[in-house]
């Protein structure tokens, strides 16, 4: 962030997605039967098993492989990984945690001031794109940093991207982008 | 042709005599009995078809093969039918009719014939049209996304040349979902690199105008409208709103819906046009009524409200009820008025900080009072950071977003109730932001979570059922499927 203004910028991290493998055949029935908080999905084919203590909801199939959603760190993420790795242990499956890996982090964040969507887009064309039919905000794709910011007129900004280091650094990028089609709230 | 100087072209005779057969005229050699020539058997209108050929949506050549789909036989009396029909609605119905299964470039002649653009135009779309075709990204799609495709095409070529259209229009000619036709048409944008203009409300309200059927020809006199008055009048309400907030960020139909309504009772504010709710009339305008219009409607008659009331000569209170007779006069003065408003607006602000700055215990010099009176922050302080995050910032900053300069507080406010956002504080601002959803509050305990801790082995049994539990689900599981089955 520029040392020039003293503005922070909270960036929050919603949501992290993370996939792992347990190296191992996994029997979705018996997993129904015997764990708590578990919904089956037989017409899916997979088995949805929530914790309680990162708050974590985890797809699991029975070719072993696992996908956690809900956590709001990438810490957190491992945490309830491996916790529910220990608990298919338990269960009597022969799990190896592996292939542990973050897929995609969202976050948002809100810009002190309102932007001005059209001439944003104006100026950065290719990259950003705005259909007010379709959706109320203009789409910022980063190629080089995989991520996408979808920045709102109030200044809001909701960023996707592969881990969190990506996300804060898309944000860092686009700052300046924003704060030059910035709208006076004060209306005049 | 006369029979005289003639020559059989089977014998060389020159005995060629008339022998119509019924009421085809042919001209028949007598020594051989070839048929030498002969007449049309039916008889094109004098003076060349209505429709002439340059103006049809025929083509005189076939592309490839892959191009086509089936033949496009108008009739004659259709395409004058068509050309002469003012709904877009009614040539639809027309379209889908007559074009039974139509060629891709035959469509996108159709489409801008319909839409009446001009020639580049056009030219334009058919260009972008097969470009798109032959892309690899649209080789093998859908015959579904093939028929959006055509459509835009000729909302890219529109949008080019300055001719302004909505998507929701090329969605209705197509009949597809207007998200369909959005996706394909940003996915052929990024395909082929090409940069169309967004489109701005005011270029569209001109043309969304003319829809509605409330000249005097189509309703009674007390309800018709001129259409250059209607629009001059939506334009402006269109403006106003745009200034306030509540344009950005929304669809922009309902938006004209609104304001060609309101433009439509302000014109004429009589008791009978202020009964007409917004439902009635689209009735009479023969227009589908949207619903997220009649909020719009709402939300401007409140910016209406909130000028009318600068008016130095109006005496009594503004409502929403009466503000429509003032309508004329706010939108002649709307800049002076909302000049005003916002100042009314401050000083208003100004006196409320102070009043509660003077009931608080007095801590501090004067000015740091009213910078924590006045600072804000739009998120919670409950910042949830990664250790990894290079943005680190531990201690979230006070944001000020008056214009006036203040300065700003450093020691933060871990506010257990989160501060009024912005929308509250400025007259004007986007209904998202005044009526702004309550945020859950973030645990803060999870900021010292490693990933690699130890898990105890009581935790994971919470998870996991004894075996007692495991065989009552089961039966009753069971019990369960039983009775379902004896059910059905």
């Amino acid at each position: 962030m520029d040392s020039s203004n003293d503005e922070a910028l909270d960036i929050i991290i919603t949501n992290v997605v993370a996939t792992f493998r347990t190296r191992c055949h996994l029997n979705l029935r018996t997993i129904a039967l015997e764990g708590t908080n578990v919904i089956y999905k037989p017409e899916v084919g997979k088995v949805l098993m929530k914790l309680r203590k990162p708050m974590i909801t985890a797809s699991i199939w029975s070719s072993g492989k696992i996908i956690c959603t809900g956590a709001t760190s990438e810490d957190e993420a491992k945490l309830g990984a491996r916790r529910l790795a220990r608990c298919l242990q338990k269960l009597g499956f022969k799990v190896r945690f592996s292939a542990f890996k973050v897929v995609n982090v969202l976050a948002v964040c809100s810009m002190p001031f309102a932007v001005n969507l059209i001439n944003f887009t104006k100026n950065n064309r290719p990259i950003a794109s705005y259909e007010p039919e379709l959706h109320p905000a203009a789409t910022y794709r980063i190629k080089n940093l995989k991520a996408t910011i979808q920045v709102f007129s109030t200044g809001s900004l909701t960023v996707t991207g592969p881990n969190v280091q990506n996300v804060a650094t898309a944000v860092e990028q686009v700052y300046p982008l924003l704060f030059e089609c910035q709208k006076p709230l004060a209306k005049t | 042709m006369s029979a005289a100087g003639m020559r059989c072209p089977a014998c060389g005779s020159t005995n060629i005599v008339d022998d119509d057969l019924y009421s085809q005229a042919q001209l028949v050699c007598v020594d051989c009995g070839s048929v030498v020539s002969e007449g049309v058997l039916a008889n094109d209108p004098v003076g060349g078809s209505d429709v002439s050929f340059s103006r049809t949506t025929a083509v005189a050549k076939r592309p490839c093969t892959n191009l086509i789909k089936g033949e496009l036989l108008p009739s004659k009396r259709s395409f004058s039918l068509l050309l002469q029909c003012n709904s877009v609605l009614l040539l639809v119905h027309f379209l889908k009719w007559i074009c039974f299964t139509p060629t891709g470039q035959q469509r996108v002649k159709a489409i801008c014939r319909i839409l009446m653009v001009n020639r580049e135009i056009e030219d334009l779309s058919q260009t972008y049209y097969k470009m798109a075709y032959e892309h690899k990204a649209f080789l093998k799609v859908s015959l579904q996304k093939k028929e959006i495709l055509t459509g835009c095409c000729v909302l890219l070529s529109c949008r080019q040349l300055n001719w302004p259209i909505t998507v929701g229009t090329i969605s209705c000619l197509l009949d597809a979902d207007s998200m369909a036709v959005g996706a394909i048409y940003q996915e052929m944008v990024k395909n082929l690199s090409i940069e169309a203009p967004i489109i701005n409300v005011t270029d569209v309200i001109e043309a969304h105008c003319h829809e509605y059927k409330i000249s005097s020809l189509d309703v009674p006199e007390e309800l018709a409208e001129n259409s250059r008055d209607l629009t001059k009048r939506a334009v402006a309400l269109v403006e106003l709103a745009a200034d306030s907030w509540i344009v950005t960020g929304r669809k922009p139909i309902p938006i004209m819906m609104a304001a060609t309504y309101l433009a439509w009772q302000s014109l004429k504010p009589n008791k009978h046009r202020l009964k007409f709710s917004l439902d009635k009339f689209c009735q009479v305008a023969k227009v589908k009524k949207l619903k997220s219009a009649m909020k719009r409607v709402a939300e401007i008659k409140e910016v209406l409200c909130k000028l009318g009331k600068e008016i130095p000569w109006v005496r009594e209170t503004v409502t929403p009820d009466n503000v429509i007779q003032l309508v004329e006069c706010i939108l002649q003065n709307r800049y002076a008025l909302l000049r005003r408003a916002m100042r009314t607006h401050e000083d208003a602000l100004l006196e409320e900080s102070q009043a509660s700055c003077a009931e608080a215990p007095p801590e501090g010099t004067a000015s740091s009072q009213i910078s924590e009176c006045a600072d804000q922050t739009p998120i919670t302080s409950f910042v949830k950071q990664n250790g990894s995050n290079s943005d680190g910032k531990e201690k979230p900053g006070d944001v000020d977003y008056n214009p006036r300069v203040l300065p700003e507080h450093s020691d933060t406010q871990e506010s257990q109730n989160p501060p009024p956002n912005w929308g509250k504080r400025v007259l004007f601002a986007p209904p998202c932001v005044i009526n702004a959803k309550k945020r859950r509050a973030v645990q803060p305990e999870h900021t010292d979570v490693t990933g690699d801790e130890e898990i105890s082995d009581s935790e994971i049994d919470s998870y996991i059922r004894t075996p007692q539990e495991a065989r009552d689900f089961a039966l009753m599981q069971h019990m369960l499927s039983l009775s379902d089955s004896a059910k059905s």
